[in-house]
Order: C-alpha cells, then structure tokens, then sequence
C-alpha cells in the first residue's frame, strides 16, 4: 500500500494558499474594487463604497405580520440563523459575506483577497447575500437596548408573486433580514446614509427587477401549489427535449423539494440567502429545472441581465442581416454542437444555439467566436433561456475563464502550463513518467478546460462538475483534472505513448456511473460511484489548490507562455509578407517585427499610462492584488495590445513611424536632448516589449517614453510615410514597413536608390521635380547627414562635433570627421546648383534657348551662377531671414522643422544657416519668373557627379537603416569610434574633388562659426572646376554602376523555439498510486447525517435549530417539512464538507 | 476487432494533419480510418486523436493521427500537435486557392519547426469537385459543408489550384503530392500508404509489446477512433481492477 496521505500533505504544502497571498508586505493598495466585484461576482460597475462589520439575522420565514412588532423583535433576535461578517455596499448592491473579507483603503491585500483560499465548499461570497438595492422594499430601523444599530430589511423577495397572486389567500412570505451593524455611531449613520442615499436612486429599477426575476423558474416554482398562472419561463431546452440522464436516478425530485423548501425560508433569485445547506445542495447536483437559475445566480451573469436586461435581445435586432466572419465560423458549428442530445438535432435548438452565439459575437468581437464555444452554450442552452445563456457567456469569457477563447488562446495555453505544474507538484511520479514516455499532458486536459468537461464526462457529470465551477470559480477545473489524474494514477503509469494514455482516461469517463468499489463488502462503500469518487477527491484532496495558487501559478508562467504564442505569431507574420519581404533576411524581417510590434505596444502602454497616471498617483498602484484575483484582469488592461493576448493593433501612425525610425535611424532622432539612460539599450529592448512592463511604468511619462530620444519630425519623414503608405489610410501595416524597407534597402544598387529618393519628391508622378524640389530635396539630404553619413557607425560624431563648434573652446576638430561632415555640404551645395544647372526649363518655348545653352555653354552658366552666389553669400547669411524664399513659405528654412531647436539652438542655428544660405544663394541665382525642373536622368547625373552623394544613395542611404543593431542613442555612447563615411571606401575618392575641397578640409583649424562660412566660400570658388568635372564623372560612375551591388551577408536567424511545455520533472516524492477512498472520505460518503454542523468552525455560523425554538403552532408544520427535508437529504446527500 | 497479430514487425508513427477550416482534414482522416464518410458529428476541440494500422510488405506501420482543429485561432496550439510527429498531412481544399497558402505557411512552419526529416505530404482535397458536376458536392462532411456551397459551380469545374501549380511546389519543397476525393475515396489510402513507406526504418520507433499494459488495451482495437473528447461510445470494456 502506497501512503497517499503523506504526499497529499507534501502537496499541500507546495500549494500553501497563504504564500500566494503573503504579499502584504507591499504597501501597495490593491484593487479593491475588483477584488470586491470578484467576490460577489458584481458587474463591472460596481465598487465598494462603505463596509461595517454586521451580524445576520435571518428570521424564521413564517407569515408573521408583515410589520413585525415590537414585542417580538427580541426574540427574532434569538431566534433563527446569525452570521458574523462584514456589510458592504456599492452603488447598487448590499452585499454580506461571512468571509472577513475588507476592501478599505487600509485593508491589507491579504485581507482583501481572502476569499481567494480555501473556500470551503462555499463560493467566494461565503454565507451571506448579494442584494440589488432595488431589491430592497424597506428598512427599518430597530430600536434596540443591546445593539446601537439593527436595520430590518425587507425584500421584494417574491415580487412577481405579489404582483399577480394579491387577491388569493396565498400566504405572502415576507422575507425579512436582521442586520445589526457593529461599530462606532458615526460609522453606522454613515453606512446607513449610504444605504438611504443607495435605496433612493434603486427605486427606479424595480420594473426592471420584476421583469428579469421573471425569467426565473424560481419565480413559478413557489407560486402557490396549484394556482400556478401563466407559462413557466424558459428553463431550457430540457423543458422541451427532455434534461439528459434519468431523472429518478438523478433523484431530480427530491432535489426540486429541498430547493423548493430553501428557497421558500431563504428567498429566491436576487434576495436569496446564502447559507450552508444551499452550497450543499450545489454540491449534491442541480434539479435540472433550477439549475440555469443558479448557474446564473452564483456566477453573477444575473446581475449582468439585471443590469441592461435586453442587451440580448437589442444585440441581435442591432446587428442583424450583418455578416461577420465569426457568423461564418459559428455556421460551420451549429450542427456539431452536442449533436447527441435531442435539442440540437432540431431547428429549435439550432436556432438558439445560433443567436446567443451570435448576439455574444457582436458584444465581444476581439473574442468573437472560438470553436468549443458552441458546446459550452449548447450545454447552458439545456437549461436555460437564450438571454440567460448570452449573459452566462459573457461572464464565462470576461472573468472565469478569461483569455480562453480570445483570438491566441493564451488564457488556455497558460491555464494549461499552469495544470502541468500542479500536476508536477502534486503527483511527482506520475509527472515524471509523462515525461519519461514523452506524453504532453495538455492534448489530453486541454479540452477538458476548453469545454467545462461538457465535451470529456457524459453530460450528466459534467453538468455536476459545472454546478461547483460556477459558485467556486475556475479552481475547480483543476482540482477535477488532478483528481482524475490521481484515481487513474496506476493505469497512467502503464501508458506509455499518448494513444494509451487518451484511452486509459477514455475508458475511465466512460465508467463514471459506475461503483467504485465494485467488489466491497461494504454496501455502503460500493454505492459510492466512480464520480462521487472524482468529487471527494477533487475537493478533498485538492482542496490545497485554491484560487490563490491558481493565480500565482499564472503568473509564474504567464511571460513564457505569451512569449511562445508571439514567437509563433511572429513566424506566423513573417511568412505571410509577401514576395517584397525576401529583399531582406530572415532576422532582418524579424527584427523589424519586434520594431514595429514593439512601436506599438509600447505606444499603447504609454499613453495608456499617461491617462491612468494622475488617477495612479492618488492611489498607490493596485496591480498586485488584482492579479490575485483573476491573474489577468489588471495585467489584462495594463498589458493591452501585446501580441500573445489577442487582437492588437496592427497600424502604425505617423508619430509610431517617427518613432519607429527613430529606433532605426540616427538621422530620425531630434536634434533636443535626449534624458539619460538608466539601463543599456540592450536591456530596455529587452523590458520593453517581451518582458515585464511593470518597471515601464515608472518611467514614462514623456510622450517618447522614459530615456527614449524624441523623434524628429521632417518633412522628408512625412513624405517616406506617405510613399510606405500604399493603402493610403495614414496607417502603416507591418507588410507596408517591410515592402519600403525592402526597396530601400533590398535593392543593393545605387541607381535604385536614386530613383526612389527621386519619387519621393515627384509629387505628381510625372517625373519632373520643380525647383521647390530641389530645394526640399537638398534640405533632406542636409537633415540625413547632419549626424555623420556614415552607414552604420556611432550615431553622435556629428553631435560632438558640432557641440565643440559650439563651445567654441576647442580650436581642434577632429580632422577626418571635419572634413567628410564639410564635404559633403559642399557636395550638396554642388547639388543644388547643378541641379538648376541642369534643370530643364518647363516652358517649351524656353526649350530651344535653355537647350543650346546646356550645349553650348555650360560651363559659362555654371560659372556666373557661382558668382552671383559668391557674392550674395555674405548677405544672406547676414541678412535673410526666412520671408525672404517666398517660394518655400511652408518650410523656410531647412531644418526649421525639427522639434524644439530652442533646445539646440547653436546646432540648428549652424546648420540652418547653412541651408537657408544655399537655398537663398540658388534662389537668387535663378530667375523665380522661369519655372524649371529635373528629371530623373537628370538627378541622377547630378548625383553621381560628386562622390560624396554617390556614396550617399549607394550606401550611405540604406545603411542609415539599421534594422538588427541596436542603435546606441545620445552623445554619451559616442566616443566608440569616429570612423565616418570616409572610411568606408572613400579611398577611391577622386583627386579633383578631393583637391576642391582640400583647402578647407586641412582647414581643422577653422574658428568656430568660421568654419561653414569658410566650406561655403570654398565651395564657390569651386564651382566652375567641380561643374566641369560632371561629364567625365558621369562616365566614370555610370562604369562603376555594375560593381555597386552591395552583397548583404544572409544571416540565417536561428530561431529555434519549438513548443516545449515541460519543465524539469520533480523528484520522487512519493506514491500517487494509492487513490482508493480513505476513511475519513468514506465517513463523508456515508453522510446522510450530513448536517451543518461541520462547517460551523469555518463559517462562523452558530446554528440554531429552528425546532427547539420556535414556539407556536407553525411548528408542527414546520418540523414535518423539515423532517421530510431531512430523509430527503439521507438520501441526496452524498457527502458535504 | 481482433488484434492483428501478424508476424510482420509493427511501429507507430506520428502523423498530424494540418490545414485551413474546412478542407476537409476530418474527412479524410473519417475516410482513412474507417472507409466511411459519416458525418463527424464532434467537433474537434483542440484535436482528435485516431489510430489506424497501415500494411505493408515487409512492415505494418499503425499511424497515430492528430487531427487538429481548423480555426485559426488554434494555430496556436498546433506544435503541442506535431512536436515529435514523423508525418504530417498538409490539406488544402483545391477549390480555394487561399487554402493552398495556408498549406504553404503550415509547410514552412513544419519545415522549420517540426521534427527534423519530417515527411510533409501535401493534399489538394475535394478532387470530387473538379470535372465531372456533383449534385451532392456537400456531402464532403463537417468541414465540406459551407465550402461546397460557395465555390461550387453547379454544373462546372469547380477547381481553383491547378494540378501542375501545387505539383510544382510540392517538388521544390520535397514534398509527397497527392489530389485526393474524402467524399469517394479517392487516393486517399494511397496518401498513408505513401507516406508509410516514406517513413525511413531508422526513424520508426520500436515495435511495441502487444499488449504493453491494460490500459493499451483500447489501443489494439484495430480501427477504433479513439477520440479525446468522446466517451460516449463504449468501445472499450476493459476489466480493470480498481
């Protein structure tokens, strides 16, 4: 014999619910609200406004006189149920839980979260109720010696029997409720205005009461025997086709009479009464006419109807004749959903089956539809109306089971990890043989997740099973998963591949109605089924897994199971972009995922962030609790838009693409300074985005995010934008960013990229650029250069550079990156002027003139255009201001655009001068009245006649887009190295130019503020050689053309995360083999003499026995029905906790 | 059903199925499996798990079949599937050629991913809609129906990938090529029976025990569908002492 018990308390141990929730030493508060919502499975509306400690009289539920008097309210006092416990209300509900539960500001999260242990056999609300304030008819106060404050409160419990059933003799059942309120005078007026001002705005809403608490089969079941009016509402397909299983097996009408008898002393629906007979009678298995009712009143769905009781129905009318493709998926499913029960073999059940699947679909359309959904609500449908199984859907995928059906599954793949792990814990050796025989447990128990068992157990069971899961919550999935490991645990051990062990499982579902002890002696003992079996072990056994353990576990394993689902979407993704995206490598393309996905995540965070934060500074961050609760929900909302948690977005704005460049490109950067950084580049990606984001929030507030640099904002920006733009919804999808990376950089070829740069500035496409081109043209490939050209190199020699220019201090700039930075803005200089040196003129009567001219006497015209600039020099620098380019209105100056250049003033002054001086000088060279233009061969020519633009657009250009590297940010990473452009085969620079440039190159020296000047008067005087030297040049690039393939190196990504969801096995902890019921179990078994006295020390119920008490001759009839009550429950109640 | 007790040696391979919604993946498996073409009515949750034995000269090859469900939000579970599967059957439905990039993307994804010398058929299915018109082109079972009726030209060929375009691409990827009918049973053994014999004898693992344990005793039904979610047929009735 193998010794279970040890390795359970060893189990037990391991899942020690206190040490999920030993996480008070934070001070953080936590969210109360939704800790408050989860407990007593509110809507999302609701939050806590006041709490008291009370006590809970429930009065015997005679007819008394409606008004009871003042003689008799001692002895209501003394008589019937009292439960300690905490009194809480919200904006419309009133609430009483026996779980100590507070959800003050300065309740501890231990506290606060205390529902999440160990249940008990009860729900998180404990004993208790949950009552809609318009559910309240009136409050009494009472005037008490002993207590200072007694509320006496009574329900509309019965409403629509009131209603129609006035006239007959029907003794109305008044239900009333004691309440004494323990604490300090002022805290009870203040609960009790509360309550008034509560009470008050509830009026309104009693019609809407009356009518939801109609649809409730409690509603005809007590209308008096035999003066039932009217059709019973809808409890299900069942009332139609027939409940599944045998209802004389399922004992259905013994259970009807005990819930009958419950319902009748505790109220019904909305005023009912949580005490402990009614978790019992859960525990036993719903009478199949009232078990949608309850379904709907412990998971909370009732008070989702109560709330917008025709949302249901207004859904569909809103939404029909649409089509979605959810409405597709849902067609596909209709006739596969529980085929084998009747219902669904007919159009009726079809019909139904189809509208609440729809109606959900519209409400939830991230979620939409996901296949498994249909055997959920086709199980709901058996026993409930349409609009109640709508609202039941509802609460099952926002809060039970959240993250299962979305759009990755990850609440299912996590749910999943997160069983493995118990599995390991709790039954090492059987762990150790899965792993061992290589079987992945999730193809087995994921569907038993994903469909509630509904699709694994015969119905029957599985219904039971879902009684428990909808009043304790998803815990008990796992517990009924480990329990049925557990009894199978030996058979397990023999299975050795995943055929064996499905049918081991398969065969074992299939016998569930059976004896578990077939060869007993005990007759007792062989009555008790294989499935009373499952549920004691389960409950017992399991009762270390609590919701608590559950949500740690989660959140152990949450990160690497999202991070499986987003490698696999990524791999996904990159497949799918097309024949473009193979220009560029495969850890190209995936590093310009994580870019862009990363772009967008983090923008949503922030700005998610930036909202929430004054509300954050008021109260201290409340995410640590309300993981405890749900393990999602806060993170959830926090987390939004990460790929692994379903639909997120996929468009990227212009400010997501600034940023997105600014992450890529130097030159994307602003010129402002950037904040310093805490951690290195490397180790924020790696927060950022795949990791944690906790830390994230502390650290931005900026618009950019903590310790990123501000992307610039440049009109050669907005036009790439527009151009990756292809769809032309100012948004781009991942594809557009690959398709136009991939043409810039995929191409290898110079003459590609010129001509793209020369389409970016085509406005119309008739492939002409107009001297505002030109100049716009000129400005951005200032604004791609001003922080050094080089194509992948440190980001901040410019900056260094120019910074010491600016402080003026040093007289020594370094020589090779002076130079190359000088260089290349007298090859712009060059640029433009060759341009309107070459420019066709857009008249064609000009044509003949300009022609002759550009054959004739080229070099006569380059050189008197050099002049006029050379003279006009010094006065535009002096003098113009930016109204002096009228033609360039939008933007005067070159670099003007670029945010906040306060913030830099020296820099920008510098280089806008520079700009502003050149396009000044070609503007005043040329005669404004005469409209010109380049084509593309003509741009091309210009390009290629220097060097230094050649490399530009042959190199320079695309390497400026640095996909896989990390790009190292701010001036303080700068001191790696100062090779630049030169050093990247200029070697073969031409001796002409080189000579050109060469004074002012060797021109270190140059006094600050000197030095561009002294570039420009360089470049001038230059002109006319440098004019002259195009043709040849021309040649001599147009030879080159066939040897600038630029091969790029294929790094195969090695990208090897396939799906392993196994950790390391445990160790030989014990024998799970022994699974036969102990004797403690079998005491419960036995226990018809189940009463509840055995939960008295938990709850902190003090039961009096109504018979000793009450006194009059209601009593006899009375103690009949209880005592019927009671052989009704020898024979129903299977064991009880 | 008897055990097959022939003498030949016996191993187990992995085969998974993968493809878009509705090609017809249960169907052929339906087909495979038990020569039927009843309608699945159990929708695939996750996936089905159904043996099948596959004889060959010198060798019997007992395929174990994960058919995986089709919706694409699934995908994600898929490598929970093919992890360590020695084949797989890639469907698309050759009335629709988006189903054939799917079948593209799964092919890559198991080329990248899946076992090293995985063998990848490649199955353009509902050959019964191509060429000669069908009056009851639905009855290609659970995933047939709504695609039937969209791509179905009542009386013409229906067909949308052309032989030679897949053909094409099956060779560049090294991959076994096959247009198959689930509804007539048009090669569809002749897809396993390939792929058994693709199978390389040193990746087959050992033939197992007969009878390894009671609990394989379910497994031996030769052409029982053992299926994840089903334990509503009483296939199997084991005596097993508890």
């Amino acid at each position: 014999m193998f010794n279970l018990s040890s390795l359970v308390q060893k189990a037990q141990s391991f899942i020690d619910p206190m040490q999920a929730l030993n996480i008070s030493a934070s001070d953080r508060n936590p969210a109360k609200s939704l800790l408050f919502r989860h407990q007593f499975r509110l809507p999302d509306s609701q939050t806590p406004l006041q709490e008291i400690t009370a006590e809970l009289t429930i009065s015997p539920p005679i007819a008394y006189a409606p008004n009871a008097t003042q003689g008799e309210k001692d002895r209501d006092r003394d008589r019937g149920y009292h439960y300690a416990g905490k009194l809480h209300l919200s904006e419309s509900y009133l609430c009483f839980s026996t779980q100590p539960t507070s959800f003050l500001p300065t309740a501890s999260t231990s506290i606060s979260s205390g529902f999440t242990g160990q249940t008990h056999g009860a729900g998180p609300g404990g004993n208790g109720f949950t009552l809609p304030l318009c559910a309240i008819r009136r409050v009494e106060r009472l005037h008490s010696q002993s207590f200072q404050f007694a509320l006496s409160i009574t329900t509309w419990n019965g409403i629509t029997n009131n209603a129609s059933n006035d006239t007959t003799k029907t003794p109305v059942y008044q239900q009333k409720i004691t309440i004494q309120l323990a604490g300090s005078r002022q805290a009870c007026e203040r609960f009790c205005d509360g309550l008034k001002r509560g009470l008050k705005s509830g009026v309104g809403e009693v019609g809407k009461l009356k009518r939801v608490v109609s649809e409730c089969f409690s509603e005809y079941l007590l209308q008096g025997d035999g003066k039932k009016s009217g059709d019973a509402p809808d409890a299900g397909l069942g009332t139609i086709f027939r409940y599944p299983g045998d209802a004389r097996k399922l004992r259905d009408r013994s259970k009807m009479r005990l819930w009958g008898e419950y319902l009748r002393e505790n109220g019904r629906n909305v005023t009912l009464i949580r005490q402990p007979t009614f978790h019992k009678l859960i525990r036993v298995g719903l009478p199949n006419r009232l078990r949608g009712e309850i379904w709907e009143l412990t998971s909370g769905s009732l008070f989702l109807r109560l709330e917008n009781p025709t949302l249901f129905v207004d859904t569909l009318a809103k939404f029909e004749g649409r089509e979605s493709l959810a409405i597709d998926e849902i067609e596909k499913d209709l006739n596969r959903s529980l085929p084998e029960y009747p219902g669904f073999q007919s159009e009726e059940g079809i019909e139904r089956l189809r509208r609440v699947l729809t109606a959900y679909s519209w409400t939830n359309e991230e979620v939409g539809y996901c296949q498994a959904m249909n055997i959920v609500v086709a199980a709901l449908l058996i026993y409930m109306s349409e609009s109640q199984a709508f609202f039941l859907l509802s609460t099952l995928c926002d809060r039970l089971l959240p993250g299962y059906y979305s759009t990755t599954m990850y609440g299912t793949l996590l749910d999943q990890r997160v069983f493995e792990s118990l599995v390991e814990k709790t039954m090492p050796i059987l762990w150790d043989h899965l792993v061992k025989a290589d079987v992945q447990l999730s193809v087995v128990s994921l569907p038993w997740f994903l469909s509630l068992y509904i699709n694994s157990m015969p119905l029957v069971f599985a219904f039971r099973v879902l009684d428990v899961f909808f009043l304790e919550g998803p815990k008990v999935l796992f517990q009924v998963g480990l329990a049925i490991l557990r009894i199978n645990g030996e058979e397990l051990l023999d299975a050795t591949d995943d055929g064996a062990f499905i049918s081991v499982l398969k065969s074992y579902f299939s016998k569930l109605d059976e004896s578990a002890h077939p060869k007993s002696e005990n007759a007792k003992l062989r009555a008790v089924t294989r499935f009373q079996e499952l549920m004691v072990v389960a409950f017992k056994e399991f009762s270390g897994i609590t919701q608590a353990s559950i949500t740690e576990q989660r959140n152990k394993h949450k990160d690497a199971v999202l991070n499986n689902i987003e490698s696999f979407a990524k791999r996904t993704s990159i497949r799918n972009l097309g024949p473009d995206s193979k220009r560029l490598n495969v850890e190209e393309l995936g590093a310009l995922y994580d870019r862009f996905y990363g772009i967008l995540y983090e923008r949503q965070q922030r700005s998610q962030i930036i909202q929430e934060e004054t509300e954050r500074r008021a109260k201290a961050s409340r995410a640590r609790a309300a993981e405890v609760v749900t393990g999602l929900a806060e993170r959830q909302s926090i987390e939004k838009g990460r790929v692994g948690l379903g639909p997120s977005p996929t468009l990227m704005d212009y400010d997501g693409f600034r940023e997105f460049l600014a992450g890529m490109a130097r030159w994307a950067i602003s010129d402002s300074p950037t904040p310093p950084e805490k951690d290195g580049p490397a180790e924020r990606e790696k927060h950022s985005y795949f990791g944690n984001s906790v830390r994230r929030r502390e650290n931005s507030l900026s618009p950019w995010g903590y310790g990123n640099p501000e992307p610039a904002d440049h009109e050669f920006m907005r036009r790439l934008f527009r151009r990756w733009d292809v769809d032309m919804n100012s948004a781009l999808t991942l594809q557009n960013v690959v398709t136009g990376i991939a043409h810039i950089k995929g191409k290898g070829d110079i003459m590609g990229s010129i001509t793209y740069f020369f389409e970016l500035y085509d406005d119309d496409g008739d492939g002409k650029v107009d001297r505002e081109g030109i100049l716009r043209i000129s400005e951005a490939l200032l604004f791609l250069s001003r922080r050094g050209l080089d194509g992948s190199l440190t980001p901040s020699t410019s900056m260094t550079g120019l910074s010491e220019y600016e402080a003026g201090n040093g007289g020594v700039v370094d020589g090779p990156y002076g130079s190359t930075q000088e260089r290349f803005l007298s090859s712009v200089s060059a640029f433009i002027r060759r341009c309107f040196e070459y420019a066709d003129p857009d008249h064609p009567q000009n044509q003949e003139i300009d022609d002759s001219k550009a054959n004739g006497s080229a070099d006569n015209n380059a050189f008197g255009i050099g002049e006029d600039s050379d003279e006009e020099q010094e006065q535009d620098l002096l003098d113009l201001g930016p109204d002096a380019s009228p033609k360039r209105g939008k933007k005067p100056t070159g670099l003007a655009s670029v945010p906040s250049p306060s913030e830099n003033p020296n820099t920008n002054g510098n280089q806008r001068n520079v700009s502003k001086a050149m396009s000044e000088r070609a503007n005043a060279a040329l005669d404004p009245s005469k409209p010109l233009h380049i084509t593309l061969p003509t741009f091309r020519m210009v390009v290629l006649a220097d060097e230094l633009l050649e490399q530009f657009f042959e190199s320079s250009f695309p390497a400026s887009f640095r996909i896989s590297e990390k790009l190292a940010t701010g001036p303080a990473s700068s001191s790696s190295s100062l090779t630049t452009f030169s050093n990247i085969g200029f070697g073969r620079s031409n001796p002409a130019s080189q000579a050109g440039i060469g004074g002012t190159g060797s021109a270190g020296l140059v006094p600050p503020g000197k030095g561009l000047r002294g570039v420009l008067d360089n470049i001038v005087t230059d002109g006319m050689r440098v004019a002259a030297e195009v043709r040849r040049r021309m040649d001599e690039a147009q030879k080159e053309l066939e040897k600038n393939a630029v091969p790029r190196p294929e790094d195969e990504e090695d990208e090897d995360e396939g799906y392993d969801g196994k950790g390391p096995s445990g160790g030989y902890g014990g024998d799970a083999e022994r699974r036969s019921v102990r004797s403690e179990d079998r005491d419960l078994l036995e226990g018809a003499d189940a009463e509840a006295g055995s939960t008295k020390g938990q709850e902190g119920v003090s039961v009096v026995k109504p018979g000793n008490l009450s006194p009059t001759g209601v009593e006899s009839h009375r103690a009949r029905s209880i005592s019927q009550a009671s052989t009704d429950t020898q024979k129903v109640v299977e064991f009880e906790r | 059903m008897a055990e097959a007790t022939a003498p030949k040696p016996s191993s187990s391979v992995k085969l998974v199925l993968l493809g878009e919604a509705a090609v017809g993946k249960s169907s052929l498996v339906l087909r495979f499996v038990n020569n039927d073409f009843q309608e699945n009515k159990e929708p695939t949750i996750g996936a089905a798990f159904l043996t099948q034995k596959c004889n060959l000269p010198t060798r019997t090859i007992k395929f174990e079949i994960w058919d995986t469900a089709g919706q694409e939000r699934f995908a994600s579970l898929a490598p929970m599937y093919y992890r360590n599967a020695q084949s797989a059957l890639v469907v698309y439905d050759l009335t629709k050629p988006t189903s054939l990039i799917k079948a593209k993307h799964w092919v890559a994804e198991l080329q990248r991913q899946a076992s090293p010398g995985i063998v990848i058929a490649l199955v353009g299915n509902k050959l019964d809609l191509t060429n000669e018109p069908s009056s009851s082109s639905n009855a290609l079972g659970e995933d047939g129906d709504g695609e039937a009726a969209d791509g179905e030209d009542a009386d013409g060929d229906a067909r949308k990938v052309s032989t030679a375009e897949a053909k094409s691409y099956a060779e560049e990827e090294g991959l076994l090529f096959f247009e198959t009918s689930a509804k007539l049973g048009t090669n569809v053994t002749e897809v396993f029976t390939a792929i058994a014999n693709a199978i390389p004898e040193t990746s087959l693992k050992g033939a197992r025990g007969p009878g390894a344990a009671s609990g394989t005793t379910g497994r031996a039904e030769d052409q029982s569908r053992v299926n994840l979610t089903g334990p509503r047929d009483n296939a199997s009735k084991e005596g097993c002492a508890c």
